[in-house]
């Protein structure tokens, strides 16, 4: 038996992916019930009268008020998945709705929100039901004491990526050598009881930034091994919590410090669901079964698949010329998470050959979260132009010609525009191409 | 309890201790970078002072309004309208603080959008319980009313007697102004009295950038005021520059005097630049500012070393040097020298980028206003 063999065929309790299905499944539910509360359904879903695809997916469509209805769906996925009823099914519908909801505009791309859609796809090929759920106390065969060692470790493979790679991304100039943007965020919390005067120093950006990009790329190692694991996950609580103080991130820090668990070994994950077991007073046979979960082949091909593009795709800036953290292209979905203090104004101009000229109001057609969004990302900028031309076609424009006036600073250099202010955006077509109007960024951030 | 107190004892000692260390550098970080100190500065050298300073121009217009309704005659208008002047003039140095009392007064809206809407005026003369409160109204009421009321009713001094010395409407008329600057009084008092007792505590205690917070507001409400009423109210809109080249020179703030149009654009941009820099109206000494905050956040351009505040003031500079170039009737500037209002707003533009986008970006404050239909 050759290693690998080895260690496909190891096994472990089933515990760890139970435990993790219930945490996810119910901070992914408060998740939704928060967004609700907050109102943003209206007003990132229903209220805007234009929406940003992304290129590829233009057949997702908003759906107006139905947006709630799509939210109930996914809630009611994210229990369903917690306590283990209909689960792959509840999997698959969590996976559909949430993805469903992050495609239907790019003002909102966060990547947790990446990160979740990536997890419910996981979640869909693993057997997180075996084991202290619904379905396994409904049906006795399914019940299961023991799954591949190599399905807990998928979830654990997922979020060292996560943390890899956003621990890769901070190697750069602006992060480690000048700081930035911490440099530029951390001062504005100098009012924070007990800490804040720290952030008055200009020595703290600095060690906020290496310990930051330090922590990332060690995390993931410091927590698979036994030893370190306590003072790991100690230090996973301390990180995030600070940054869920001191930036407005959501349930992101939350999140990870739940998934962090899986990290765990089996027994500590058994605990937990005797204690919960106890807790409700169920029988303690729920949890008793020397039964193995023989996982499906084409999974573990699915597994492969799904990790070879998640190991490319964030390396996929290098296909593209000139300075990613200006262009964007081959930004997102790439854990770079928190880089840039980014900040931008457009004015639009349209003009057609009878030699009519208007200057746009953006907000007769986004949101004001749409156009700061759209202000510093050259993808937008051009989507934008497009819904203009479109718009002005109809509205006495002779084929509208769309001009941008831009201005757009980046980690604390003055601004300057990001598009060229002679070419008309209304003849430019989206593509994975390198886009040739974008203005030179004529500085160099060196690093990933 | 006990590790809690101990906890603050170690910080407070931490904070004492990283403060009073005798070197110079230590010293403008602390306060350079505290925002308490420039919102107090601003509060109490500018903010206030200047409302002081504007109340008493009021007071004075106020009554000469009064003996100008008691008894119209040439003398009572002269005086009436010079009090105006004076009046409308000191207004520029408060109109840009739209936040706090005055955005929840909406007073600006109030005080001074332009140009008059003369035919509301007309309908609400006859129509003594006419609704002041409705941003419809806006234009009914506030100083360009009383441009209208005080230099539009005739073509001279004799005609626009007249029209207060009317039989069936005079009466109606005078009453008219004074409801006017009753109303504006009113809006006045409650701003100046709210930034005189609990505002200004509020003011300065809410130090956070968060949306919300004093410094946020501030910023908001500052840059908003030189996009939307310096730069386009007194110059895009009436050359054009913004409305497609449809050039409107009765759009010009103080069409009817017409000859103060320029002297009220200068002393409102003034206003901003020193409300920048944190000159203090009552010493006209510089203090904790946005600009000291950005010195001290050392905001700069990073290719040449000049630091943002130093090229902010050399944009306000420009912008300041093609208003100074302009004659003092900003209607016949439209008409016939459309260029140099061109060239003043485009001055101006600039300056607005790196309000909106370099300064806020560095001071990590979002932009939450939205542009309006003068945009």
């Amino acid at each position: 038996m050759t290693a690998t063999e080895k260690y496909f065929n190891k096994l472990s309790p089933a515990a760890p992916l139970a435990v993790f299905r219930i945490g996810f499944g119910f901070m992914l539910l408060a998740s939704i019930v928060r967004f609700w509360q907050k109102g943003w359904i209206t007003d990132l879903y229903v209220t805007p009268k234009y929406f940003f695809n992304y290129y590829g997916f233009e057949f997702i469509k908003p759906l107006g008020s139905y947006t709630y209805i799509l939210f109930i769906i996914c809630g009611l996925a994210a229990l369903l998945v917690a306590i283990g009823l209909f689960y792959r099914f509840a999997a698959v519908c969590l996976f559909l709705s949430f993805t469903y909801i992050e495609l239907i505009d790019k003002t909102t791309y966060l990547n947790h929100y990446y990160f979740i859609s990536l997890v419910c796809f996981l979640l869909i090929f693993l057997p997180a039901q075996v084991c202290f759920s619904v379905d396994a106390f409904r049906k006795g065969t399914l019940k299961k004491g023991f799954v591949p060692q190599w399905n807990v470790d998928v979830l654990k493979l997922m979020m060292a990526i996560v943390y890899i790679f956003a621990g890769l991304a901070k190697i750069n100039s602006d992060w480690l050598i000048h700081a930035q943007p911490l440099k530029i965020w951390l001062p504005a919390h100098n009012d924070m009881p007990f800490i804040g005067f720290l952030f008055n120093y200009d020595w703290i950006p600095f060690v906020f930034s290496w310990f930051g990009c330090l922590y990332d790329l060690s995390i993931p190692f410091f927590l698979w091994q036994n030893k370190t694991r306590p003072f790991a996950y100690f230090a996973v609580i301390v990180f995030h919590i600070l940054t869920a103080i001191l930036f407005p991130i959501g349930m992101f820090p939350h999140i990870m410090i739940v998934a962090a668990l899986i990290f765990f070994s089996a027994e500590f994950h058994q605990k937990v669901l005797q204690t919960i077991s106890k807790f409700l007073h169920f029988s303690p046979d729920l949890l008793t079964s020397k039964d193995i979960y023989s996982i499906p082949r084409y999974r573990k091909w699915i597994f492969m698949v799904f990790f070879a593009f998640q190991l490319l795709v964030p390396f996929r800036y290098l296909l593209y010329p000139c300075e990613l953290f200006w262009t964007e292209e081959g930004y997102r979905f790439s854990w770079r998470v928190m880089l840039m203090e980014k900040t931008g104004y457009t004015q639009f101009t349209i003009k057609d050959s009878d030699g009519k000229q208007m200057v746009v109001n953006n907000n007769h057609f986004l949101t004001t979260l749409q156009e700061k969004m759209m202000s510093t990302q050259a993808d937008m900028i051009l989507q934008y132009a497009h819904i203009l031309e479109k718009y002005y076609a109809k509205n006495g424009f002779n084929e509208p010609q769309v001009y941008v006036d831009s201005y757009v600073s980046l980690n604390g250099r003055l601004g300057k525009p990001l598009v060229s202010p002679t070419v008309d955006l209304a003849k430019q077509k989206e593509s994975f191409f390198y886009k040739q109007w974008i203005t030179p960024f004529n500085d160099n951030i060196k690093g990933f | 309890m006990n590790r809690f107190l101990f906890l603050i004892f170690t910080f407070c000692f931490l904070s004492c201790g990283s403060g009073s260390e005798p070197t110079d550098e230590i010293d403008p970080i602390d306060t350079g970078k505290d925002r308490k100190l420039v919102l107090t500065h601003l509060a109490d050298e500018i903010i206030i002072p200047a409302y002081a300073n504007f109340k008493v121009k009021f007071d004075l217009m106020q009554s000469a309004s009064e003996s100008f309704v008691n008894q119209p005659s040439a003398t009572s208008l002269s005086n009436f309208r010079a009090a105006w002047v004076n009046a409308y003039v000191e207004w520029q140095k408060v109109e840009l603080f739209d936040f706090g009392p005055a955005e929840k007064q909406t007073i600006r809206n109030f005080y001074n959008i332009y140009p008059a809407n003369t035919k509301g005026i007309s309908d609400n003369i006859l129509d003594v319980s006419s609704n002041l409160e409705t941003p419809s109204s806006y234009a009914m009421q506030g100083f360009p009313a009383l441009d209208f009321l005080l230099n539009g009713v005739g073509n001279s001094d004799t005609e626009i007697l007249t029209y207060y010395q009317n039989v069936s409407e005079g009466n109606k008329r005078l009453a008219y102004i004074k409801r006017l600057v009753v109303r504006m009084n009113s809006l006045l008092t409650k701003v100046s009295d709210e930034w005189n007792t609990t505002y200004r505590e509020t003011f300065i205690s809410k130090t956070g950038l968060d949306i919300g917070s004093s410094t946020s507001l501030m910023v908001n409400g500052f840059v908003l005021h030189y996009e939307r009423f310096i730069r386009s109210g007194k110059f895009g809109i009436p050359s054009g520059a913004m409305l497609n080249g449809v050039v409107s020179p009765d759009k010009v703030e103080a069409f009817y005097k017409k000859d103060i149009s320029k002297t009220l654009a200068t002393t409102a941009h003034q206003a901003y630049i020193d409300f920048f820099n944190g000159k203090s109206t009552k010493t006209g000494t510089e203090g904790p500012s946005l600009k000291t905050y950005l010195n001290a956040l050392k905001a700069m351009d990073s290719a040449t070393g000049k630091s943002l505040s130093e090229l902010l003031n050399t944009q306000f500079g420009l912008a300041s040097a093609q208003i100074d170039i302009l004659k003092p009737n900003l209607f016949e500037e439209v008409k016939t020298n459309n260029q140099a209002m061109m060239a003043v707003y485009n001055e101006m533009q600039k300056a607005v980028r790196m309000l909106k986008v370099d300064m806020t970006s560095a001071m990590s404050i979002t932009i939450t206003y939205t542009d309006n239909d003068g945009d």
